[in-house]
């Protein structure tokens, strides 16, 4: 138990440091969701005039949590992304020919997606402060935010290492880079549910970021009103499990196949 | 002039060699022309809403980002440019052509071309789903020759971006930076709301980003605020123009650095 939890820690610190190391390969996931949410709160602030928009402090911070989700699915992907050029190097063989358990393999990725995540999400929250961005819930919604955030990437994470371990293609990753925003997309990301055209907002009930997305504006706007805790926390570490489950069936039967 | 000519059939055989890969790979179209539909649907079902304030020119939302959506749809497959040339680079192919006796622009030359082709597909399936949702074409054929020449121009542009990431990381995992880089070209325009709805800084980096220009450009097929007319498109294609030449130039650069 000892041995796996150090093999899982190893993994988790190689996953973190490999992709800190090629800083510029990594910079877009920390940008991209910045510069959207710089777009969104200066291309869409008129949304703030339409009738059934919530009486809010700061746009800025009402459109964060669609921000803190992207990076989520950003970071899920990274990892998708990093697993498959293992794989197509043959880095991820050597590992296989390692006395560990299969499932210790996935979840020590995963432990450097949790990592990524937190630091993504407290840089999108300290960096959003000074465009204007408050958050009335306070320093523990803060936290409990950020958290809500790393375990959701732990969850996009382990769907994408599960495409990587059955494809195996680096190529193919790169090219589902798109479809990570149908997730952001079905979710109520930059305005509130009942501001979604219908068809969307009945969508955004199946998707579990919705539940994300509104559990962190319900935190950190100090308004249970906006999303609730428990509906997040239960659809990110849902997500986080079911997923997980998902990516070690993924590498036993590629072993199998093998 | 002989090099020109002794160009012309490399570039062409790549630019087969770029569309081969569409015909033999499954799906390799795909995510190019799925991502800038779920676009199109996720942009016009967050912020549909958003046509009904003062100072939107069209009461159709839909129609204001179909335009939008081509042009990702076309940067995308012009993206897709470069992660297919790292992955040459990558695999050693592209270090043999280099050895080659032609000019070194016609190995990028052909890909490009085969982008711009490839970005015919995502281009007429966005527009398809958009008019099949209700989005309006009041710009009629003018209209929809200006949209063409927009996405297809701008994929040319993307390309070239693309071209130059890929020469200058030499890695596959270069990928989302080119298509990150047609990402943040398209936002920061007038690509949600028109620039009299722009607050701040994004008012000033729409106005000086030439895809603002592109768009309007394209939004004369559907938007019905955006007549087709000169005014409206000389400045795209100056624009079109501009990009190309900057990012060609670095792309020039880069193949020279190219095994040297």
């Amino acid at each position: 138990m000892r041995r796996e939890a150090r093999v899982i820690l190893a993994l988790g610190r190689r996953a973190l440091s490999v992709q800190f190391r090629r800083a510029q390969l990594l910079m877009p996931t920390f940008v991209l969701p910045l510069m959207l949410l710089a777009v969104i709160a200066s291309g869409t602030s008129a949304a703030q005039g339409l009738r059934d928009f919530p009486d809010i402090e700061s746009y800025v911070a009402f459109v964060i949590p669609g921000t803190i989700v992207q990076g989520a699915l950003l970071a899920g992907l990274t990892t998708g992304t990093a697993l498959a050029g293992d794989i197509e190097f043959g880095f991820f063989d050597r590992l296989l020919a390692a006395p560990v358990r299969r499932a210790s393999l996935v979840i020590g990725r995963l432990c450097g997606t949790l990592g990524l995540g937190l630091l993504q999400a407290a840089f999108f929250l300290l960096v959003a402060m000074p465009f204007g961005a408050s958050y009335p819930g306070g320093v523990s919604a803060v936290v409990l935010s950020v958290l809500l955030a790393a375990v959701t990437a732990v969850g996009i994470g382990a769907i994408a290492s599960a495409i990587a371990i059955r494809t195996g293609s680096l190529s193919l990753m790169q090219s589902i880079f798109p479809f990570v925003f149908v997730l952001l997309f079905t979710a109520p990301a930059f305005l509130p549910r009942p501001l979604l055209t219908p068809a969307l907002r009945d969508l955004a009930a199946y998707n579990p970021l919705t539940y994300v997305v509104e559990a962190i504006r319900g935190l950190l706007s100090g308004d249970p009103g906006l999303g609730d805790l428990w509906s997040g926390v239960g659809a990110a570490v849902g997500l986080a499990l079911a997923m997980t489950a998902l990516a070690t069936m993924a590498l036993e039967a590629r072993l199998r196949a093998t | 002039m002989s090099a020109a000519i002794s160009a012309l059939p490399v570039a062409l055989a790549l630019w087969r060699r770029s569309l081969n890969e569409v015909l033999r790979v499954r799906g390799a179209l795909l995510p190019a022309t799925v991502a800038p539909v779920v676009f199109l649907l996720g942009t016009s079902g967050q912020f549909g809403r958003l046509s009904g304030l003062a100072g939107f020119p069209t009461d159709s939302y839909l129609s204001w980002v179909v335009p939008l959506s081509c042009l990702q749809g076309a940067g995308f497959a012009g993206a897709a440019t470069g992660a297919n040339l790292a992955r040459d680079i990558e695999q050693g192919l592209f270090d043999r052509l280099l050895v080659a006796p032609v000019p070194r622009s016609s190995l990028v030359a052909g890909p490009i071309l085969g982008g711009v082709t490839r970005s015919l597909v995502p281009t007429t399936v966005v527009l398809l789903v958009g008019l099949a949702l209700g989005a309006e074409l009041p710009g009629g054929f003018v209209g929809l020759i200006a949209l063409y020449v927009a996405a297809t121009g701008f994929c040319a542009v993307a390309g070239l971006w693309g071209v130059f990431m890929a020469l200058t990381f030499r890695t596959q995992q270069a990928g989302p930076l080119m298509q990150q880089g047609v990402f943040l070209a398209v936002f920061l325009s007038t690509a949600y709301t028109p620039e009299v709805l722009l607050r701040g800084w994004l008012a000033g980096a729409a106005d000086l980003n030439p895809v603002t220009h592109v768009l309007e450009f394209g939004r004369q097929a559907t938007v019905s605020g955006i007549e087709p007319s000169l005014a409206h498109t000389y400045p795209g294609l100056l624009a079109l123009l501009g990009m190309a030449g900057i990012f060609g130039l670095f792309v020039m650069v880069g193949l020279r650095r190219m095994g040297s």
